[in-house]
């Protein structure tokens, strides 16, 4: 759940990132391309402007035509100034003093130049033809003038602007996260509660989420209700159905016992060994179908709830003097169906009421990975070569070992549903230690 | 001893009946909830045999009102419900014992001999030994410093009755009310008449006669 989680935000988080840069650089791009040729059409003007100064500064003088000095603007006179012209007329040309030795390049057709012209010092010239008719003469004028600091100017804003742009991306991104993360808090609340359930820590997921969660919410929490309604409809059927065979049981046990039978005492044992198996048969059968197992993800067993009430009833079905201790870790939870851990419990501690001399003791502790119950009494105890058949399905000890034979079974049913373990061992209090290890279950 | 059985199934109430019958107790049998409730609160039963899947009422229902009420008879519950959970439902809704179906006959009387002992204030013994004399509940034999003398079935109600309310002042409609089922005609020269062949087997000071307030226990004496 996590891992998905964090797959939404990555995801997210990738594709506003690309599309953040691509819109960002195409953006940029084309909005310094657009003010770049701006400028050139606002410097073509300039430059027509200049070239037309530049007709009128010719005049008819002694030696022919001439170009008036006094009215060429003072940037053409410092040389490599970034302003150049060449005035073509006839055989006749003028060239700027700032050009010094650099050839004005002289294009075919007049206007401006689409590229940029490479001038002298590595400077990029922007370079317009004019024509002009004058004193009878065709006339055309270069006008160049060096482009580079607005060049130098755009890179500076590209830098500027990339530098500000990775800023604001890093902005957008940190925001975004926050923003995914409060939108997905609605989903890690309800990955909680699904963790909360599975320890049997709540029953039902809360309803109260966005209207986009609310279906599955709605879904989990009918799928809950309804394998719980199940199970009380099948634990209700199998009880009316033990019930319909117990009574009949009980009455056949009663008829055995008639006086009439005592002259004959084989027959009715016969009967009541037969009647013995059907019994323990059902018993069993309905115990292990009534089991939830794992079916109930929101079922849980408080130690502290129940524990005191097993325990009294115990001491009240046993009647004698026994010292029945139990201890669990404070607020104790059992991930499973109250009743499955309830039976188990009672078979196991009926068994060592049964064997104890005196004391019975009972602990429930939750480890890294496990739950881990003991129960300890002072009882004799099982040999150990004899317990590995104990625990065999099936094993004939039962008879040898009234009632320890049949409580294990019905706890080896449980512990099968419930994915877990029980080892006997020799307790310190000199009697039987049955350990049970069931698995906590990982959020 | 006057035992009320509350069960639905007829067979197993008439099996229980001939069973209980035949160890010397009264029997009433009721077998719908609603009549249960009250008859058990009104009659003085000694000891009340439950099953919880009743008609009209379930049993813990039953049992939770009179425990309610302060009535405190002492009842034992029998049930096909053998389920840890449900073990403790019924002894936390007041009953003192809890039996599952199906069972031996003989585990029911002896469960039934325990609980009326242990009401009595004779608490983890495996017979009743009162004054003197042991009771065999089984063969319904008294024993006298370790001779078995017969009863009859009367005789061993009676003596079983006054062996546990050993030392008390018993009075006559006492015995009647609890030797008797509600159906039988009661009749305290028939009373009389056992409690004079009790003190012929079991010696004349066994029982003492307080006049105009009934009969009391001694038991014998072995010194």
């Amino acid at each position: 759940m996590m891992r998905a989680l964090n797959s939404i935000q990555q995801r997210l988080g990738i594709s506003l990132i690309a599309v953040l840069i691509v819109a960002g650089l195409l953006l940029a791009q084309m909005s310094l391309w657009l003010f770049d040729q701006g400028l050139r059409r606002y410097l073509e003007n300039h430059l027509q402007d200049e070239a037309e100064l530049l007709v009128a500064a010719l005049a008819r003088g002694a030696n022919g035509i001439e170009l008036d000095q006094q009215h060429i603007s003072a940037s053409y006179h410092r040389p490599f100034s970034g302003h150049y012209f060449a005035i073509h007329l006839g055989e006749q040309q003028w060239r700027s003093r700032s050009s010094w030795d650099f050839n004005m390049p002289a294009p075919a057709q007049p206007g401006l130049i689409e590229h940029l012209v490479d001038g002298p010092q590595a400077q990029q010239l922007l370079v317009v033809r004019a024509d002009y008719r004058r004193f009878g003469k065709n006339i055309f004028i270069v006008v160049a003038q060096d482009y580079t600091p607005m060049l130098d100017s755009f890179r500076r804003v590209q830098w500027i602007g990339g530098g500000f742009g990775l800023g604001t991306l890093m902005l957008l991104v940190l925001l975004q996260r926050y923003l995914v993360a409060r939108a997905l808090q609605p989903l890690e609340q309800m990955r909680a509660q699904i963790a909360q359930l599975q320890q049997g820590q709540r029953t039902t997921l809360d309803a109260q989420v966005p209207q986009e969660l609310a279906p599955l919410v709605e879904q989990i929490n009918h799928l809950l209700q309804h394998t719980e309604d199940t199970l009380t409809r099948s634990r209700n059927a199998l009880g009316n159905l033990g019930h319909a065979l117990k009574t009949p049981l009980a009455i056949l046990f009663s008829l055995a016992n008639r006086p009439e039978l005592n002259a004959h005492q084989e027959l009715r044992d016969n009967l009541r060994n037969q009647l013995s198996q059907m019994q323990e048969r059902i018993s069993r059968e309905l115990g292990r179908a009534r089991l939830a197992g794992e079916a109930l993800p929101g079922a849980y067993f408080d130690c502290a709830k129940e524990l005191p009430d097993l325990c009294s009833t115990l001491q009240q079905v046993h009647r004698r003097d026994l010292q029945l201790e139990w201890h669990a870790d404070a607020g104790l939870r059992l991930p499973w169906d109250r009743e499955d851990i309830l039976e188990l419990l009672g078979n196991l501690l009926d068994n060592a009421c049964k064997w104890a001399q005196q004391k019975i003791m009972l602990r429930m502790e939750l480890e890294q990975s496990h739950y881990r119950i003991t129960i300890d009494d002072d009882g004799p105890g099982i040999a150990p070569e004899l317990r590995a058949q104990v625990l065999t399905r099936g094993a004939r000890l039962d008879e040898q070992m009234q009632g320890h034979g049949l409580g294990l079974g019905i706890a080896r049913d449980i512990l099968e549903h419930c994915r877990g373990e029980l080892i006997l061992e020799t307790s310190p209090l000199g009697g039987l230690r049955i350990m049970i290890l069931l698995p906590a279950r990982r959020s | 001893m006057r035992l009320l059985i509350v069960e639905d199934n007829v067979a197993l109430a008439d099996e229980l009946t001939a069973d209980l019958q035949r160890a010397g107790y009264a029997i009433d049998w009721l077998a719908d909830g609603r009549d249960a409730l009250y008859q058990g609160a009104s009659e003085p039963y000694d000891l009340i045999l439950l099953d919880l899947g009743l008609p009209g009422k379930s049993g813990l229902e039953i049992l939770r009102e009179w425990r309610a009420t302060g009535m405190n008879c002492p009842v034992l519950i029998l049930t096909a419900r053998d389920h840890w959970a449900e073990r403790i439902d019924g002894l936390k809704a007041g009953a003192d014992d809890y039996l599952t179906k199906p069972f031996h006959p003989e585990e029911l009387q002896l469960r039934i001999q325990a609980l009326l002992r242990r009401t009595h204030g004779q608490v983890n013994q495996p017979q009743l030994d009162v004054g003197g004399l042991q009771l065999d509940e089984a063969q319904q034999t008294v024993i006298n410093a370790g001779e078995a003398i017969e009863l009859t079935a009367a005789e061993f109600s009676l003596l079983r009755y006054f062996m546990l309310h050993s030392g008390k002042i018993v009075s006559k409609s006492q015995l009647n009310e609890h030797l008797y089922d509600g159906e039988t005609e009661r009749d305290s020269n028939v009373i009389e008449v056992h409690v004079n062949h009790l003190r012929s087997k079991l010696g004349k000071a066994a029982i003492e006669t307080k006049r105009g307030q009934g009969y009391r226990f001694i038991g014998v004496s072995h010194s």
